[in-house]
């Protein structure tokens, strides 16, 4: 587990209401991300995260937002190789 | 009388989600797909195999076989925790996608179901293959790509289960009257859903040797002889097509168990685990409107003995203070206290449905389950574990979110999670 915090931008389609991170920042490096793999959402109380799982083509991310507070958490990279 | 094969059209869908933890897995992560994959319990070499991907069945690994055996299979295979929030979220998914075609939708594991049309016939205007098509393609579609189930339609819920499991993976088969025969002939015993080599040695001690032998096998020679039960009867309807198995079990008890990592017998640590159960099976209790007058314990010890206590009391427990010092003196009647514990189980039986439906003389005990009730309110509110006994403090990591497969009472307190 990674948890670190992560700067994204991400881009809104108001016609499919369809939230998807295009690009994070992650120790000084920049990612673009090509595709959303899931998407779901985990009710801690009276506040939703938001999971997103995310590829750039070469690592998948799980990124985490807090509808609360509105901050993006990188909680999981994975390359697809044997641990 | 001999029984006829059930005639009528097959009105039963069974859908199974192909290596379900697996390929969700797969399918939020891409880069773990088509390769070998595990999802354990825990990622430690005695860790079970909750769930191997198709790729990994191919060198053999399955359910139940630990991290370790996996590995000596298959070297490079990736080994995965379980994600409950992930597989809970598909689970809800494709149980809203079933909703759409009947509203009998009978969920029987977290990646199984049932969905039966039998009270849709003047509505259906197309075949169960093309509404089964169409699922396949809306799973696919609508959860993600990588999601693949396989179908089986069949005139009663054994045989559409059955029939699920004779195409893997991303089958649709269709058993009814015309080809029942057909395929009873290929299976063996154990292939049969319900028949497991319990099940097997007994039929064989009464000649039954394969699935065809055993639909041949006369009804009373199943009920007298083989079963010698009722069970008998059901097995020569269900291999015949008619419904015997769309029943709804009332819940009986509610139960946690915990596989300890660090073996113990420290009484305090023990206490504090039965308190953190006590809390996650006292939240289910209580969320689903009961109070209990039993309560069981039992413990797996590090040598490989089992020791197990379960007793009645007066007076219904419904917080989970009642219930941890209840299952705390059942825990305390341990004959040898020096034992290490590997895995501790604490449950509560005799369900009552109104909880508080009897007045305490004791003014005490309706103060306790107001309280109880406030707790629980700011809980579900501002997250679980908020508020807790101060004998958790310090273990909210004791105890992990799992998924209990294969248990469909589990489900219930799942449809109250949003859904993305």
């Amino acid at each position: 587990m990674i948890n670190e915090k992560v700067s994204v931008i991400s881009s809104y389609d108001r016609m499919k209401g369809f939230v998807m991170p295009k690009k994070m920042r992650w120790q000084g490096k920049d990612y673009i991300l090509i595709k959303l793999t899931y998407h779901h959402k985990i009710r801690e109380g009276r506040n939703i995260q938001h999971i997103f799982h995310v590829t750039d083509g070469s690592m998948d991310f799980r990124l985490r937002l807090d509808s609360e507070t509105l901050h993006w958490t990188l909680e999981e990279v994975t390359d697809g190789t044997a641990n | 009388m001999e029984l006829p094969i059930n005639k009528n059209k097959p009105l039963i869908m069974h859908v199974d989600l192909n290596s379900c933890f697996a390929t969700v897995e797969q399918q939020a992560n891409s880069h773990l797909r088509g390769k070998p994959l595990v999802i354990a319990a825990y990622t430690t070499p005695n860790g079970c195999v909750v769930a191997p991907s198709i790729e990994a069945k191919t060198f053999g690994i399955k359910t139940g076989m630990t991290v370790r055996e996996a590995r000596l299979l298959c070297s490079h295979v990736i080994v995965r925790d379980p994600d409950p929030a992930l597989i809970r979220d598909v689970h809800i998914k494709f149980r809203n996608i079933f909703q759409d075609y009947s509203p009998h939708v009978t969920p029987k594991s977290i990646d199984e179901a049932i969905i039966d049309f039998s009270d849709m016939t003047h509505v259906l205007r197309r075949s169960l293959s093309e509404i089964g098509t169409e699922i396949k393609y809306r799973l696919r579609h609508e959860i993600g790509e990588w999601i693949s189930c396989s179908i089986g339609i069949g005139p009663n819920r054994f045989l559409a289960k059955l029939a699920a499991g004779l195409q893997k993976p991303d089958g649709l088969v269709t058993i009814d009257h015309r080809n029942l025969l057909g395929v009873l002939e290929k299976q063996s015993l154990t292939d049969l859903p319900g028949i497991n080599t319990r099940f097997e040695a007994r039929l064989n001690a009464g000649g039954i040797t394969n699935a065809i032998e055993f639909y041949h096998a006369p009804m009373d020679v199943l009920k007298k002889q083989v079963f010698q039960s009722i069970l008998g009867y059901y097995w020569y309807q269900r291999l015949r097509g008619w419904e015997v198995d769309a029943i709804d079990f009332e819940r009986k008890s509610y139960g946690q168990d915990y596989a300890l990592q660090k073996h113990t017998n420290d009484p305090h640590e023990l206490s504090k685990i039965i308190m953190k159960l006590c809390e996650k099976m006292g939240r289910r209790l209580r969320n689903a409107g009961y109070e209990a007058k039993g309560i069981h314990v039992s413990c797996i010890y590090r040598d490989g003995t089992y020791w197990h206590k379960g007793k009645t009391m007066q007076q219904t427990m419904f917080t989970t203070l009642d219930l941890f010092r209840k299952a705390l003196w059942v825990l305390n009647h341990q004959p040898d206290k020096t034992k290490l514990v590997s895995k501790i189980s604490v449950s509560c039986f005799n369900l009552d449905k109104n909880p508080g439906a009897q007045f305490s003389l004791f003014d005490n005990e309706d103060k306790e389950r107001l309280v109880q009730d406030a707790t629980d309110k700011i809980n579900a509110k501002y997250g679980e574990f908020v508020i807790t006994p101060a004998l958790m403090m310090g273990m909210n990591n004791v105890i992990l979110d799992r998924i209990s497969f294969g248990n469909v009472r589990d489900l219930e307190n799942l449809y109250d999670e949003p859904s993305g």
